[in-house]
């Protein structure tokens, strides 16, 4: 059953020059629920835009978005923030920690917009990526490579349905990376979450059974 | 919602801490514009509660034509000179007039380290009520001074401050301001202290008025003249009745009645100082906001990626709007308590110095219900400035800044 369908989903920006740019536009693209799938697309080629639009950040100017049967599109600013707080999980490149929180508190507010608070979920999360004994590290305390798994424990504390991860080794080196792709697909598969990974590393896409090349769904062909 | 409202506190606590330079600055500003309008209004309504309350149970002042104002000031809170002398008879005059319930008579003109000597009857010690049923107490082995002795009373502050009990003895000096080269022969013996009353009274040394009439080195026509007298009419009638004959018809005296609307005028004329003080809170008021408002500024410049965070996690924007309020809050409740803490201390400053310039004592500052509004202004002033910061969280773009686009 599919969890995620685009249909027709288009997107523009207007440059400096006042000149229309299309970034996105896919006509079809879908994904089952617990599917794993490695997008990969070179730097600048709309990625970004494309999760956005699939996240609620953006709002596309054309298409549907349709997540678990629900045309997202057509929700109002508070039911795409409860989307993105409950349904969707997301990781960043730059992980995008917030610094004055440690490791549990960033957990903890993340958790605080959803619905199933459970502080001994995010502690046992923590304990799965292998930090349990850096709970109370601020994210300037940690390795890059750790606050990559706590960036990854926190798109997962919500239980979400779907986690979109943007170049999420984009920041590590080999091995690290090696082992935050492993760490976030068996997290993902624990919890039956289906994961969506865009990236231009052709060794991360080459990791997933479904791979997707981001220019031959993506109609445009500009380089924004 | 614990937890959110925890959050919200967290991230608001800490862009304060983000800039905490500023964000104090903003807070001090704050505390000085409200510590100084609460400050002003608070010595103000005091002293002026006090200084009628402290009338020490007369009704009227007689003394030598001239202002009414300085009469009181020079009978009743010993300040200034006296503007001039009376003749004894005058006081017998007025004494036995009908409709006089009481008359005591003053004779000023010395000191003892500054503090003024001031000569009366006993009586004025033990039988004036100087408020509703209550008398002049003294401490214990005290005892009033004897009319034809060259004993003293002491006011309970002078006693204080001097460190004077009962049996030192101390010379007088000549004129009202104390300089070592103008020493009485004279010797004269403590006899009692008074209890605080927290009136002029306090603040003065009172001897038999026999004693600066004839005291060594005055001369000889001040063995028959007083400063002034101080009067208890029986009713109001009498009042009227007097003011006239001495105010409108006589030429040698002026009798100040009442002296609760003469000291009302008084502070009306120390209105445009009130002014003054209030417009440079106004003006530090809204200094204090537009730091807030620059602070916050600031600290959205740097915080739009927090913010685009938190609302790619599912905060929504009110949340957001929310952070940036409680920030601007935070910074103003600390106003608030400064702004209290200020008008704290600087009324216990003003209230040291009046009492020891004049005796009397203000009321203790007391958070009454003004005290709260002017708290809640603050707080809503400082919700005010934060609005444009909020307003700039509410709309930030999650997409532009969130950092890495591909």
């Amino acid at each position: 059953m599919s969890l995620l369908k685009v249909n027709r989903l288009k997107k523009s920006f207007s440059s400096p020059e006042g000149e229309n740019i299309n970034v996105v536009d896919v006509d079809n693209f879908a994904l089952t629920s617990s599917e794993f799938c490695g997008m990969r697309g070179e730097s600048g080629s709309g990625k970004t835009t494309f999760l956005h639009l699939l996240a609620g950040i953006l709002s596309p100017d054309d298409g549907v978005i349709e997540l678990e049967g629900q045309n997202t599109v057509d929700l109002n600013s508070s039911e795409k923030d409860s989307l993105r707080a409950g349904t969707i999980g997301y990781v960043f490149q730059s992980f995008n920690l917030l610094q004055g929180f440690s490791c549990i508190e960033n957990l903890k507010l993340a958790m605080s917009f959803g619905s199933n608070y459970s502080e001994s979920y995010a502690e046992d999360l923590l304990k799965k990526v292998g930090l349990a004994h850096r709970l109370s590290y601020k994210p300037s305390q940690l390795s890059i490579g750790q606050q990559q798994r706590v960036a990854l424990a926190r798109a997962l504390v919500n239980k979400p349905k779907l986690v979109l991860a943007d170049e999420p080794t984009g920041n590590l080196d080999s091995k690290n990376a090696k082992n935050a792709i492993n760490l976030l697909c068996e997290l993902c598969r624990e919890t039956e979450t289906a994961l969506l990974v865009v990236s231009h590393d052709e060794r991360v896409v080459s990791n997933f059974d479904r791979q997707v090349d981001w220019n031959e769904i993506n109609n445009t062909d500009s380089e924004g | 919602m614990k937890k959110r409202f925890g959050n919200l506190f967290h991230l608001s606590s800490r862009g304060i801490k983000q800039f905490i330079f500023s964000s104090l600055i903003a807070s001090l500003s704050i505390a000085m514009a409200g510590g100084l309008f609460l400050s002003t209004w608070k010595i103000k309504e005091g002293a002026q509660k006090s200084f009628k309350l402290s009338s020490s149970g007369f009704d009227a002042v007689l003394g030598a034509r001239g202002s009414k104002l300085q009469l009181i000031l020079n009978a009743i809170f010993h300040l200034e000179a006296s503007p001039g002398n009376l003749d004894w008879e005058q006081y017998e005059l007025i004494k036995n007039t009908r409709g006089v319930k009481e008359a005591y008579p003053l004779a000023v003109g010395d000191n003892y380290m500054g503090f003024r000597i001031v000569g009366t009857i006993p009586s004025l010690l033990t039988e004036h009520e100087w408020q509703e049923d209550t008398q002049y107490e003294l401490n214990r082995g005290g005892r009033v001074f004897s009319e034809s002795n060259k004993e003293a009373v002491v006011g309970s502050f002078v006693s204080s401050r001097l460190g004077l009990k009962v049996g030192d003895t101390f010379h007088p000096y000549h004129g009202l301001t104390f300089n070592e080269s103008s020493k009485h022969d004279d010797i004269y013996v403590v006899v009692g202290i008074l209890s605080a009353t927290g009136t002029p009274a306090d603040k003065v040394i009172w001897v038999p008025i026999k004693g600066i009439q004839h005291m060594e080195g005055h001369a000889s026509e001040y063995a028959n003249s007083i400063s002034a007298v101080l009067v208890k009419f029986k009713g109001i009638a009498a009042g009227m009745e007097l003011s006239m004959k001495y105010n409108r018809q006589g030429n040698q005296a002026t009798l100040a009645w009442p002296i609760a609307r003469t000291l009302a005028e008084f502070f009306k004329r120390l209105v445009w100082f009130e002014e003054i003080l209030k417009a440079i809170a106004y003006l530090i008021a809204l200094m204090s906001s537009l730091i807030i408002l620059a602070t916050l500024r600031n600290s959205m410049n740097e915080r739009k990626r927090d913010f685009a965070i938190l609302r790619c996690l599912g905060a929504s924007r009110s949340f957001v709007t929310q952070v940036v309020l409680g920030q601007s809050l935070i910074i103003s409740f600390i106003g608030a308590l400064g702004s209290f803490l200020i008008c704290f201390l600087t009324s216990s400053l003003a209230s040291y110095f009046i009492r020891k310039e004049t005796g009397v004592m203000l009321e203790p500052f007391t958070l009454d219900l003004n005290a709260w509004y002017v708290f809640l202004t603050i707080i809503f002033l400082g919700l005010v400035s934060g609005i444009p910061a909020a307003i700039s969280a509410y709309r930030v773009d999650i997409s532009k800044n969130l950092q890495h686009t591909t």
